[in-house]
């Protein structure tokens, strides 16, 4: 009888050993720089390693654990038709759509007629040899390639995504929706990236709806980089839903110019473990920000939200804020940031973050953080976590609805604080009707 | 911003330390650096029992091996070099150790420096009623209406007394809210604790005056190691004051005191303490550093844990007052101010643990920083999960005096029972112009302008303080702020 002992690898080794095997297949562009930029990041991810336990940043969030798991690096390409993305449309929604299975741009799949002259929606893979002067200057200039172990990684590795482009002073009157889905009988790692640059004068509203069609375990390690040119208006609003099989660490990195506009809202509604790190960093005068967030946690799902808002000059505004309700034995997380740099003078920013706790197994972490280097500002934060009021419960009861119909009220109403901010009617209302269904 | 209030703050910004004076006492020091040598001179010293240098020389292991793997606290928003604990000398008492029995026969070289800090012991004596223990360097040289408590049954003398007269009471509590292993500077305090208060409160007694300890760091190069232990029985009260300011230096100090707090059923302590030890030159060099752990435990239900503080002074702050709220129905509270200028770094807050039900906690916190200091609070709230109907509200504030300065705020929430209730609020903020513009329509010149709105935003926590202590610590306040100018 033979017996084979199994060297335990480093979960960093599987990526450092298969970066060869994989380079034909990932993104290299035409230039030079492509190929170079992937090498370093991959010498950044080497040196950074996956955050342990005790790292500050993931002291909450147990990224090992979902890590150790043999994922395959490749993804399958299915045939999909139309109709199977057919379930995931938003009903009533008159939106360009621009699909992604398993995190490659389908265009066979997309709809991307009717756009504004100038405006590019296509795959990032198309994108870096079709608009490499504009691929180059935005590309991996935002996300923290060199000081982030998930932004490195994907930068390595990512073979696709999506990349949107809106010249400057263009209004893209229809909201642009793109469609990730997961199908694949395999256990998955992905790497998706999506680009979005918005020139000055131009506006857009961007929707991002992930679902699952497999119940297979995947891991979605995905980062995306927007830039928001001077004066620019931009809208993006992210739905995760991929099923209680799904991990995913999702990173952001805006950066705004002057005079701009960004709000982003991310309502998570299921998946096994959803780490959004979120780097908001308004680098001129007069920027506006918004971060919203809503998260509803079941099962033994773990939803951690981290975000940062760098405010590197005066006279900007940010408001935040993130609701979750946590049933079962979900794990809700916030850390958020508001870091005001020394020069950055008549900073207005505010964050909030509200949790309701649903049963004795569901568990909150929050640590809103202020870390303020300039005296002329106004910065304030505010964190509550508890149940629902009972004085509230009580009113409604007295008003002959059931205990299940007070709740499931008081809890739609808790949600639309952050819903009812969605200035796309159509998907507003999609959401209303899916969380008032997914309520626990 | 005019230039008149600028020139103020900077004046804020620059005045030098108004307490800085050495009292030359001959004191008996043992040699720099540290070793198991140390620590049984220093136990021997004190002619202390078998038991007690056992357990420091098991502390002293933990922190050695905690030294050898680099476990230093680095976590805190703080920036100082490394701390070379070989140059450091671990013991110095005042050479006069006889405990006196009247203030005639006390150092009179003691009681001036006490008078020029303005607070002279016969005066505090007769007219406050406070019973003062005062602790010079390390060891206790003076203790007053010790007969009074005697009468009922309260004990309040100093560490070193305590461990030869009632060694059962401090092996039995000693470590019990702070073990050795807790963290880096608590196993150092316990391997090399000097001196410092215990306090013992019986079943049903409130102490009929505030207990109160001056500490005074006077040895160039020595490190202060303080350690308390207040133990309340049953139904008792008791409030206790600490209160210090230190002699300039060129020499960093180091401070790791430990305090340890027992609440038993029904008790109440009240622990209330004005921090205003050296804060280094315009470089920031020269201040303490000071690393506290401070720890209290409602070990019974329905009892109580207090701590006020107002930090001003020290290069480095370090330090979290905390509360383990585990018998039910009991309450924490944690409020607390810290002021920095110059170079001074402070990273303080607290922890407030709810482990029994129905348990309740309290924090308010205000930051006021100016100069080129950094002013963080850190504070931890966590629900365990039997801590049903938990309740605790936090307010953080900050006020930046100047554009150099920084202000911070990391609250930690961690909840993990539904019928909880938690609230956090923080706010950062400047002295409104529109406030100083009423206040100079008034008549009221800029610089008092910026003391009233400053001590109005400290009001709610000062008014905390017994009484002898606001009186003291407004005034602080008030010297802090007016600089060069008062």
């Amino acid at each position: 009888m033979q017996t084979t002992t199994e060297r335990i690898e480093r979960p960093e080794d599987r990526f450092l050993a298969a970066f060869e095997v994989h380079a034909g297949h990932a993104l290299n562009g035409n230039g030079p720089r492509m190929q170079a930029l992937r090498r370093e990041a991959l010498t950044h991810f080497a040196r950074l390693g996956f955050p342990e336990r005790k790292a500050e940043a993931w002291k909450y969030t147990n990224i090992g654990r979902k890590l150790a798991h043999p994922y395959a690096l490749g993804a399958p390409a299915p045939a999909l038709t139309r109709d199977d993305l057919a379930p995931y449309a938003i009903p009533g929604l008159d939106a360009a759509r621009a699909a992604l299975v398993n995190g490659r741009f389908e265009p066979g799949l997309s709809s991307l007629d009717g756009l504004p002259e100038g405006v590019v929606v296509t795959g990032l893979a198309e994108a870096a040899g079709a608009h490499p002067e504009l691929f180059e200057r935005h590309f991996a200039h935002y996300a923290d390639y060199r000081g982030e172990v998930f932004t490195a990684l994907n930068t390595a590795f990512t073979r696709d995504g999506l990349f949107v482009y809106v010249p400057a002073n263009t209004v893209v009157e229809r909201p642009i929706h793109a469609l990730s889905l997961l199908d694949t009988d395999a256990d998955l790692f992905l790497q998706p990236r999506l680009l979005v640059v918005v020139e000055r004068g131009a506006q857009v509203r961007l929707i991002e709806s992930r679902h699952a069609r497999t119940g297979t375990k995947t891991f979605t390690n995905g980062v995306t980089e927007i830039f928001v040119g001077p004066n620019a208006h931009v809208d993006l609003f992210t739905l995760q839903d991929e099923g209680d099989a799904a991990a995913q660490v999702a990173s952001r990195y805006a950066y705004q110019e002057a005079d701009s506009y960004l709000a982003t809202s991310t309502i998570t509604l299921s998946g096994d473990l959803v780490r959004n790190t979120q780097n908001y960093l308004p680098d001129a005068e007069n920027c506006e920000t918004h971060l919203r967030g809503l998260f509803l946690g079941r099962g033994t799902m773990h939803v951690d939200n981290h975000t940062l808002v760098d405010h590197a000059k005066p006279h900007c505004y940010s408001n935040e804020l993130f609701k979750g309700i946590l049933a079962d034995r979900a794990t809700g997380v916030f850390n958020g940031k508001v870091f005001v740099r020394p020069d950055a003078q008549q900073t207005n920013a505010y964050q909030e973050n509200k949790t309701v706790l649903l049963s004795e197994a569901a568990r909150m972490y929050a640590k809103p953080e202020l870390e303020i280097y300039a005296d002329d500002v106004k910065c304030s934060h505010g964190a509550t976590t508890g149940r629902l009021d009972a004085e509230a419960m009580f009113y409604l009861r007295t008003r002959g609805l059931t205990d299940g119909q007070a709740r499931r009220m008081l809890l739609l109403a808790f949600a639309r604080d952050v819903i009812d901010e969605i200035a796309v009617e159509p998907l507003r209302a999609h959401l209303d009707r899916l969380i008032e269904r997914r309520l626990p | 911003m005019s230039s008149t209030e600028t020139d103020f703050l900077q004046e804020v910004a620059d005045s030098d330390y108004k307490y800085g004076f050495v009292t030359s006492i001959e004191a008996e020091t043992a040699p720099k650096g540290l070793s198991e040598d140390t620590i049984r001179f220093i136990s021997a010293k004190k002619e202390e029992p078998e038991w007690m240098l056992e357990w420091r020389l098991k502390a002293f292991r933990h922190w050695q091996s905690l030294l050898e793997k680099e476990a230093y606290p680095r976590w805190a928003h703080l920036e100082y070099p490394e701390i070379d604990f070989q140059d450091i000398s671990y013991y110095s008492a005042p050479r006069t150790t006889p405990k006196y029995s009247s203030l005639d026969e006390v150092d009179p070289q003691l009681l001036d420096t006490f008078s020029r800090l303005g607070i002279p012991l016969e005066e505090q004596k007769v007219l406050a009623g406070v019973a003062v223990d005062v602790v010079m360097d390390s060891v206790s040289v003076a203790t007053t209406f010790k007969a009074e408590l005697e009468k009922l049954g309260i004990i309040f003398c100093s560490f070193g007394e305590a461990v030869r007269e009632h060694p059962d009471l401090v092996r039995k509590h000693i470590g019990s809210v702070v073990p050795y292993t807790d963290n880096f500077y608590a196993a150092l305090n316990s391997a090399v604790f000097s001196d410092g208060s215990f306090c013992y409160i019986p079943k049903g007694v409130r102490c009929p005056m505030e207990l109160s300890t001056y500490f005074r760091i006077n040895e160039a190069g020595t490190g202060q190691f303080e350690r308390t232990l207040i133990i309340a029985e049953e139904g008792s009260y008791v409030s206790y004051l600490e209160g210090c300011t230190a002699p300039m230096r060129d020499e960093n100090q180091l401070h790791a005191a430990v305090v340890e707090i027992i609440a038993h059923k029904d008790a109440e302590v009240k622990y209330s303490t004005i921090q205003n030890w050296y804060p280094g030159d315009q470089e920031g060099r020269g201040g303490i550093y000071n690393f506290v752990t401070k720890r209290g435990i409602c070990a019974g239900d329905h009892a109580k844990i207090s701590w006020t503080q107002l930090e001003t002074g020290s290069a480095i702050t370090w330090k979290y007052p905390s509360v383990i709220l585990k018998g039910d129905h009991s309450v924490g509270e944690f409020y607390s101010v810290a002021f920095t200028k110059g170079r001074q770094q402070a990273d303080t807050g607290t922890k407030m643990i709810h482990l029994g039900k129905n348990t309740r906690s309290t924090i308010i916190s205000k930051g006021i920083s100016a100069g080129h200091s950094n002013n963080s609070y850190r504070g931890l709230v966590k629900i365990g999960k039997n801590a049903a109907n938990a309740r605790n509200f936090s307010q953080c504030d900050s006020m930046l005096l100047g554009s150099t300065c920084g202000a911070h705020t990391f609250p930690y929430l961690e909840i993990s029972n539904p019928t909880a209730q938690v609230e956090h609020e923080a706010t950062t903020s400047k002295v409104g112009e529109d406030q100083i513009f009423y206040c100079k329509q008034r008549g009221i010149s800029e610089q008092d302008a910026i003391k009233l709105i400053v001590n109005g935003f400290c009001r709610e926590i000062l008014t905390k303080l017994p009484m002898e202590f606001a009186v003291e610590a407004r005034k602080l306040l008030d010297i802090e702020l007016e600089g060069s100018v008062g």
